[in-house]
């Protein structure tokens, strides 16, 4: 009997997960992501790189020359005859390289044919002058400002440290890719479902299995290919990681802090059984969705955003009573409790209680999954309303 | 176990079930032998389907009894590889190739993978479609999609297949395939349900009738018992030029049951033990028909009568 559902299972397990899982389509989409990163990436740097030419800067009553003398560390400067302003303002909209800078009593007139990336540099060269010229007004020298600008310095010293910086990130990571998991297998289990039923297959298949191993097999297939997507973008993540490193000149061993195999030991489970719980209530929505186009029903499929929502919640307060029940709830506690138990301090039987809760609710959803299914097969013309669908679970 | 009827491989006791206050199957029993082709007949919403679903344990019923002896122990739901089904509501996966589609299902059932593979690629050539086997389904015509779909049910060999409504869609050519195919695998050792509404086809390969309607039995029995009790009454055709007379037909007064086909084509059960040189000669007067012919009434002419007169 066992064997024989484990053998069922499996085999339904394959073909739903051959079904959505492609790997040359995935190879594909990765190579798009890739090509067009690149492309952004040179086009950017292309972009910022180009060299416009170089402003002259043309600098009006200067008379002790301190300001042409900062100016010139960045710029062509010259001194500008008092007589010549007028005619160089009318001149702009021709020399459109040049800028007027008018030293006034406590401002300076800015002239220039548009504003732009040089006017921007030219703007701190001002700030730096201006400074310069209250701390000489003040008497105070550039190293003391400095001094007194600079925070303070603290030697820090925690009793619950553990890397948790790291270990955040790792969290957030696993919580990013569970919620990508979530949203991969929401597509493929409304195709699964919706799609057998609107192909009408799945009488043939339930007078062959039962709709528990039906419904298992697709859970567990789609979990899979999920997984397998999480499982390829994390591979990308590393290898991307590898490169910023080397990129920006830091030791590439330094992934190896984000690696933290306790925490990567304990997301994993988290993660896994996650996907499965919201996989099963997916399977269990899809299986009364009758037409996903005009179904009313199709926007409860949206409800994993609430993982998003409680991530962000306990980064906010790890310990108040609202993230301390969502660590519990096993809808969010998949992403909730991994996540407080990288920020705050979470006794092992509170991880224990709370992944044993997440374990149970697996095995009861895909149970309910599985009733829903087996009434919603046979339903047929108008989708049902979940008042009838319970109704008729409770029936032989 | 099956009241020492070796012979018996299933055996249906007093079934009922409802939905809501529709009593879809009303108290039907009957068993089916070993080597039967066992024909379900019945009108639109008679229960057929209900009573094949309630078979496979799709859906349970209210109250009776199923007992299956296919294995020669088992009194409860056989192993899926005992059992093929083509179910009313048929279809396969379009987007995925037609022979993966067909080793997919065979395996559900248990038959190995590789062994699938063989029978389903025996099944292709058989139906000329063994080159387009790595093809998808949705690239098949209507036909053809049918073909492969009757396949699915029997692949893995089943002892028992539930056929519900085989022929429906189909053309006479390959209705006529479709019955060969039938006989054959029967002849094989499968025993049959057949679920369908053309009489002449299934009159070609039954063995027993069961007769249902509004979820009531008719007839239970052999498809020669059906003849014998209900095929003593004569039946006449009228062909018109044109358009006859409905209501003068209606009224005659020999006629046990009219059936106008068409605008100029009538059947009339004549009543029994009626004086036919009456009828023909009553029949004769009647104006613009130009042919007239008589024979016994055939499964179509008695499946009519019973569901009309129940």
């Amino acid at each position: 009997m066992i064997m024989n559902y484990i053998k069922q299972l499996i085999t339904v397990t394959s073909w739903e997960f051959s079904r959505f899982f492609k790997p040359k389509n995935e190879a594909i989409g990765i190579i798009i992501m890739l090509i067009i990163s690149a492309v952004f990436y040179t086009a950017s740097k292309y972009a910022f790189s180009e060299k416009s030419p170089e402003i002259e800067v043309y600098v009006h009553n200067d008379t002790n020359g301190s300001l042409t003398e900062i100016l010139k560390d960045g710029f062509i400067v010259q001194q500008l005859p008092s007589d010549r302003k007028d005619d160089f303002i009318k001149e702009l909209k021709v020399d459109k390289n040049k800028v007027l800078l008018d030293r006034k009593e406590g401002a300076i007139g800015l002239y220039a044919y548009k504003n732009n990336r040089d006017i921007k540099k030219l703007k701190s060269y001002l700030d730096d002058y201006h400074k310069q010229m209250e701390l000489q007004k003040l008497g105070i020298s550039a190293g003391q400002l400095a001094s007194v600008l600079s925070p303070a310095t603290i030697e820090e010293s925690f009793v619950l440290s553990d890397n948790s910086r790291n270990r955040i990130i790792l969290a957030f990571f696993f919580a990013g890719l569970m919620i990508m998991a979530v949203f991969l297998s929401f597509a493929y289990q409304f195709t699964a479902i919706t799609g057998e039923k609107q192909l009408k297959i799945t009488e043939q298949i339930v007078s062959a299995i039962s709709p528990q191993i039906w419904m298992d097999g697709k859970i567990l297939g789609i979990t899979l290919t999920g997984l397998s997507s999480m499982l390829t973008y994390s591979l990308l993540s590393i290898i991307g990681g590898v490169l910023y490193f080397q990129f920006t000149g830091l030791p590439v061993t330094g992934i190896l802090n984000f690696l933290h195999l306790p925490s990567i030991a304990l997301y994993l489970p988290f993660a896994l059984i996650g996907v499965l719980i919201w996989n099963a209530i997916l399977a269990a929505i899809a299986s009364v969705i009758t037409d996903p186009n005009n179904s009313g029903k199709s926007s409860l499929m949206m409800l994993p955003l609430i993982f998003v929502i409680a991530s962000f919640l306990v980064t906010r307060d790890p310990d108040s009573g609202l993230t301390i029940f969502l660590s519990w709830f096993p809808l969010t506690s998949a992403t909730s409790m991994p996540m407080r138990w990288a920020i705050t301090e979470v006794g092992i039987w509170q991880l224990t209680g709370s992944f044993l809760i997440l374990v149970l609710t697996f095995y009861f959803l895909r149970r309910i999954a599985a009733k829903i299914f087996r009434v919603s097969i046979l339903l047929t013309g108008k989708e049902p309303s979940w008042s009838e669908v319970f109704k008729l679970m409770k029936m032989k | 176990m099956i009241d020492n009827m070796q012979n018996t491989v299933l055996k249906v006791t007093s079934i009922s079930k409802s939905f809501s206050n529709v009593k879809a199957v009303n108290n039907v029993s009957f068993s089916v032998n070993h080597g039967d082709i066992f024909a379900f007949l019945g009108p639109n919403g008679a229960g057929k389907t209900t009573t094949l679903r309630i078979l496979l344990d799709i859906i349970k019923p209210d109250d009776g009894q199923i007992t299956w002896n296919l294995d020669g122990i088992s009194n409860q739901m056989p192993k899926a590889g005992l059992i093929g089904y083509l179910p009313e509501e048929r279809g396969l996966y379009l987007d995925i190739p037609i022979l993966k589609s067909l080793v997919y299902l065979a395996s559900i059932r248990g038959m190995d993978k590789n062994e699938a593979k063989k029978a389903a690629m025996k099944w292709l050539e058989r139906l000329e479609l063994a080159d387009r086997a790595k093809e998808k389904l949705q690239v098949l015509s209507k036909g053809n999609q049918q073909k492969i779909q009757f396949v699915a049910s029997i692949l893995h060999k089943p002892a028992f297949a539930i056929l519900d409504e085989p022929f429906s869609g189909l053309d006479p050519l390959n209705q006529e395939m479709f019955i060969d195919f039938i006989k054959e695998i029967n002849n094989q050792g499968t025993t049959i349900i057949l679920s369908a509404h053309q009489m002449q086809l299934v009159e070609k390969v039954a063995h027993k009738i069961f007769l249902i309607n509004k979820g009531e039995e008719l007839y239970n029995g052999n498809l020669a018992g059906i003849f014998d009790s209900y095929g003593n009454k004569q039946i006449i055709e009228l062909h018109y030029k044109s358009g006859l007379n409905e209501d003068l037909l209606r009224r005659f007064a020999g006629a046990e049951n009219v059936e106008i086909i068409d605008n100029i084509k009538v059947k009339l059960t004549i009543k029994q033990n009626y004086d036919m040189k009456s009828v023909l000669s009553d029949l004769a007067k009647l104006e613009g028909v130009f042919d007239i012919s008589s024979h016994k009434p055939d499964l179509h002419d008695i499946f009519l009568h019973l569901v009309k007169s129940h």
